[in-house]
């Protein structure tokens, strides 16, 4: 497992790997201090110049009232505080590569030295965005094998050229690298031929009609009236007015309500979808998921971006199962989310999604080649729940419609709410609970496959969850009284990876045992009795 | 007793808050009154059913190889953790334990809800075996994380 290298100097017994302080380090004094590439000074420039453009455009070119234009004022000032900072920065910082150690040395008023061992390095990574990219520049960023996960790193050289981040990847990281470069050189398409270390394997690559499954979501809603809302302010500081555009476009009162709703809803709808796809383009153009070998083993990495190239790398030897989830809603044009259940990495971080929202049809081969196995334990056929899980999850759906209904019918009695509430209620809740019941049930399975242990539920968003045997650090077989009624059981196995627990609800009970001597060879055996119950104590 | 401690515990401030409602603020008595009367008559259910229930389904067990516990009453939940998963070892008496002599064995793994919790133990008997998951636990290296 890679170790944690600490950031600050302490007294360990061996030299760490990043070392900061404010003076440097007496070693090699004779090898030069570099400075980072001229051009960061243009690219500072002309990045002054475009933040004045808003302010300048709207207060001498369309003539408007100064006093509603103060947030692109805003936006002028920030703008040249930046460039002045940034001005500072490329004239204070310095790098250079000894034999042992890749220094840096930056600051103006708080003087900071940086040094990495090259010994400890991992990995060099380079990015840069859209004004950069323009004029050759990178970004390196050097990894010393810490917590690497959404590109945290060890050192940053913001930015150098082209040439110059490909010489020091040669040279941080050795040949290995140099040999993927010298059959593309100077190539049009810097970007992704030159940079894929030798070795690699391409699990995914990106398909424009994938923005089919990302365009269409509640989302959209969302997005498009961010986008009035912020085109109506925009339009306003270049005095035009967007609403009174909008409400002279048609009669409206003489279309009337509907009409009007149904037209609104669709544009709106529209404008959102539109936006969705754009994001859509921008986050995930170039994907590409692939299998890269480092000199620890082998890492998952998804580099994607239109304008900003992002690359994620995530640990192999931290791998330990895959999700598939498909929402309710998208289940006919078979929609999935695919994510890795890994430790490590907080689940909710979209460093967990390798893919993005795609039909099965790209998911399923994509996760069977992330696990890696020969027999995908996603092929594997689920065992199915018994109809008992059903029952309980109609009793539920019943019960809560019941409630609610009783809730709403006492409200309705005592106080001002209408009284026809309950049964309006009633006739919306319960085809859709019940519904909801039946597809929860349908979604139930769970299957033991060679290393793997797979679980599936969940009837909004189905998630089929396949996690490595010996990943589970402790299992729990749960029973309610409904349940014990009708003979079923919950087994949950405990992971340190992903969500921390993944259940298969609502077994039957005979087979909750198996399952869980199944999750956690050899330590369940010595609590079961030989009956058809769940584990006793003996 | 531990456990009708802790029924009280929780049923006697909610009751008592909600007479104080009843009592001082005369606006509320629509709602306030029933529930009075719905709480006071859940709670005295509670208190009565639920800890010979628990005492009766409550059971541990620590092996070399593995800590079994069930605990539960409307809900059972049988939980086993192997000693080669334990990262810690806690014996936590809280201010109704200490009142009524007794300690709880709490022993996590790495996963957040991996965490197996004993009460109501002896407090000797709790530092036994915390002691003896402590050593068995040195000798197995690694925590599978």
């Amino acid at each position: 497992m890679t170790e944690r290298t600490p950031v600050e100097t302490t007294d360990a017994p061996e030299p760490v790997a990043v070392a900061v302080g404010d003076a440097p380090a007496a070693d090699a004094p004779d090898v030069p201090w570099l400075r980072l590439d001229q051009r960061v000074v243009w690219v500072n420039a002309l990045r002054l110049l475009l933040s004045q453009l808003p302010a300048v455009i709207a207060l001498f070119v369309v003539g408007v009232n100064p006093s509603v234009v103060w947030p692109l004022v805003g936006i002028a000032a920030w703008g040249v505080l930046r460039s002045v900072a940034d001005l500072v920065r490329w004239i204070r910082t310095r790098y250079r590569i000894t034999e042992r150690y890749v220094e840096r040395r930056t600051g103006l008023f708080v003087r900071r030295y940086r040094s990495v061992r090259r010994d400890r390095i991992r990995s060099v990574d380079a990015d840069a965005k859209l004004l950069q990219r323009v004029a050759r520049l990178r970004r390196v960023t050097i990894g010393a094998g810490q917590v690497n996960t959404a590109g945290e790193s060890a050192l940053t050289l913001n930015a150098v050229s082209l040439a110059e981040a490909h010489a020091l990847r040669g040279q941080l990281l050795g040949a290995a690298a140099m040999e993927a470069r010298t059959a593309t050189d100077g190539a049009a398409a810097d970007h992704d031929a030159a940079e894929r270390p030798s070795g690699a394997r391409q699990l995914a690559g990106f398909r424009w009609w994938w923005v089919c499954y990302n365009m269409f979501s509640v989302w959209a809603y969302l997005t498009a009236a961010g986008l009035l809302w912020g085109a109506y302010w925009m339009a306003l500081m270049f005095g035009f007015d967007l609403g009174g555009w909008v409400t002279g476009l048609a009669d409206w009162d003489g279309l009337g309500l509907l009409w009007t709703v149904l037209i609104a809803l669709a544009a709106t709808g529209l404008l959102g979808v539109v936006g969705m796809a754009g994001a859509f383009f921008t986050e995930h153009a170039h994907f590409r998921l692939e299998r890269v070998p480092t000199a620890d083993g082998t890492v998952l990495r998804t580099s994607q971006g239109l304008f900003k190239t992002r690359e994620i790398s995530r640990d192999d030897k931290r791998l330990r199962g895959v999700t598939l989830s498909e929402p309710l809603l998208w289940r006919w044009m078979r929609m999935t989310d695919t994510t890795v259940i890994t430790t490590g990495l907080s689940m909710w971080s979209v460093a967990a999604t390798i893919l993005p929202r795609g039909p099965m049809s790209t998911a399923r081969p994509v996760a069977d080649a992330v696990l890696a196995e020969p027999d995908s334990p996603l092929a594997a056929p689920l065992r199915h729940h018994p109809p008992a899980a059903l029952r309980r999850r109609v009793m539920w759906a019943g019960w809560l419609t019941a409630a609610a209904c009783g809730l709403l019918g006492w409200l309705g009695a005592t106080t001002a709410l209408s009284a026809d509430a309950w049964w309006i209620t009633a006739l919306v809740l319960l085809p859709l609970s019940l519904t909801l019941a039946y597809v929860g049930y349908r979604a139930l399975g769970h299957s033991t496959a060679g290393r793997h242990l797979v679980v599936r539920s969940g009837a909004v968003s189905r998630a089929t969850s396949a996690l490595r045997r010996d990943a589970v650090s402790g299992v729990r077989v749960r029973q309610s009284l409904l349940q014990r009624r009708l003979g079923l059981a919950t087994v949950a196995v405990s992971t340190a990876a992903g969500y921390g627990a993944y259940a298969a609800p609502d077994l039957a009970a005979r087979d909750a045992a198996a399952f869980a001597a199944d999750c956690l060879p050899t330590y369940v055996e010595p609590f079961r009795t030989q009956q058809a119950d769940p584990p006793e104590a003996d | 007793m531990l456990w009708a401690a802790r029924a009280l515990s929780l049923v006697t401030p909610l009751i008592l808050v909600l007479a104080a409602c009843y009592l001082l603020w005369s606006a509320s008595r629509t709602w306030t009154g029933p529930l009075l009367v719905v709480t006071g008559v859940l709670g005295a259910a509670y208190v009565a059913v639920m800890p010979p229930w628990r005492y009766a389904v409550h059971r541990w067990e620590v092996t070399d190889e593995a800590v079994y516990a069930a605990a539960g009453w409307f809900v059972r939940e049988w939980r086993i953790a192997p000693l080669s998963r334990i990262q810690t070892v806690d014996t936590v008496r809280g201010p109704l334990d200490q009142l009524l002599g007794l300690s709880t064995l709490v022993v996590t793994t790495a996963s957040a809800s991996g965490a197996v919790t004993i009460r109501g133990l002896e407090p000797g008997t709790a530092r036994e075996a915390a002691d003896r998951l402590n050593r068995t636990t040195q000798l197995t290296p690694g925590d599978a994380t």
